[in-house]
């Protein structure tokens, strides 16, 4: 099932080129394909970022628990560790920025 | 751009403003260095004194960084604790890691910052004069009912919940920022420690 779900995620990409073949495309091939892999690249971007915080957190919670003494200690390396995990998710984010407003307004 | 144009202290036809600048620190640098420098004693007062303080603490920030002997024993520690072969590729490894963290900490605060500016700019165009209120000040009743009620919750919302989430975050980056340049500059000096306690068991 796996696979059929990822095949057809991936026929989605087939509608900007029938639709760009259909009028004889000329100019304008990028513009549709990079707002859709700013999109997408956005969307795995914030999952995957998503799960690796609720692991991070997790873990704090759970040593916090363990020894409360140590509890501000452990919430300033778990802050630290989430801005870190979520810079990668921000990278990604600049790139679709630039995809785009450089390359997806179409000026034709 | 007109609007955010600085008008110099003065400018020189034909010469871009940064270089007129540049010039004109160059001018008071060299000028404070001469003042220092003309009746210089032993025991230094006044310019000469000042001048020797900042002189050493920049030698002194350069020694903690890379040791005593100088560059290349700093350089010579990138390649790290592997066999012979791998020390290239452990050399380029380091140099973009080193190269990859200024870059890291400008592209972190950029997209927390203007993704901020992104998102408030997206709610202002859908509830501006183009939007909610601009339906709700059209005189259509529909208009004025869901673009009143719309309007006002957005605004709390923004008010109350954005604005709050854009200080946290640009002080939550202001701290990762110096956290991480405190951390980069602790794994650069322990380099120049651990090679002088090296030393001093020798001698």
């Amino acid at each position: 099932m796996r696979r059929s779900l990822i095949l057809g995620g991936l026929a989605v990409l087939a509608f900007p080129t029938a639709a760009l073949a259909a009028e004889g495309g000329t100019g304008g091939w990028i513009a549709p394909f990079a707002v859709i892999a700013a999109g997408i690249g956005m969307a795995i971007a914030a999952g995957l970022c998503g799960l690796g915080q609720g692991r991070a957190v997790a873990s704090a919670v759970d040593a916090m628990a363990r020894q409360p003494g140590a509890a501000a200690r452990i919430q300033t390396a778990m802050i630290i560790g989430l801005a870190l995990i979520e810079s990668l998710a921000i990278y990604t984010l600049v790139i679709a920025l630039i995809l785009l407003f450089v390359k997806g307004i179409n000026f034709a | 751009m007109e609007a955010i144009e600085h008008p110099p202290i003065f400018r020189l036809p034909g010469i871009p403003d940064h270089v007129t600048y540049t010039w004109l620190v160059m001018i008071i640098l060299a000028g404070l260095a001469f003042v220092g420098s003309r009746h210089l004693q032993l025991v230094p007062r006044g310019v000469q004194n000042f001048l020797e303080v900042v002189l050493e603490q920049f030698q002194q920030m350069i020694d903690d960084v890379m040791g005593s002997e100088g560059l290349l024993p700093y350089l010579k520690h990138f390649a790290g604790p592997v066999p012979l072969p791998l020390k290239p590729l452990m050399f380029v490894i380091e140099i973009i890691s080193h190269l990859a963290r200024p870059l890291s900490l400008t592209l972190r605060l950029f997209g927390n910052i203007v993704g901020g500016h992104i998102l408030l700019a997206v709610i202002f165009l859908l509830m501006g004069l183009d939007g909610l209120i601009g339906w709700a000040l059209s005189g259509s009743v529909p208009g004025a009912i869901i673009g009143g009620l719309g309007g006002i919750v957005t605004i709390v919302f923004t008010v109350g919940f954005l604005y709050p989430l854009k200080i946290l975050v640009a002080f939550l980056q202001a701290f990762i920022f110096v956290m991480l340049t405190m951390l980069y500059i602790a794994g650069a000096i322990e380099e120049s420690e651990h090679h002088a306690e090296q030393h001093a068991g020798h001698h």
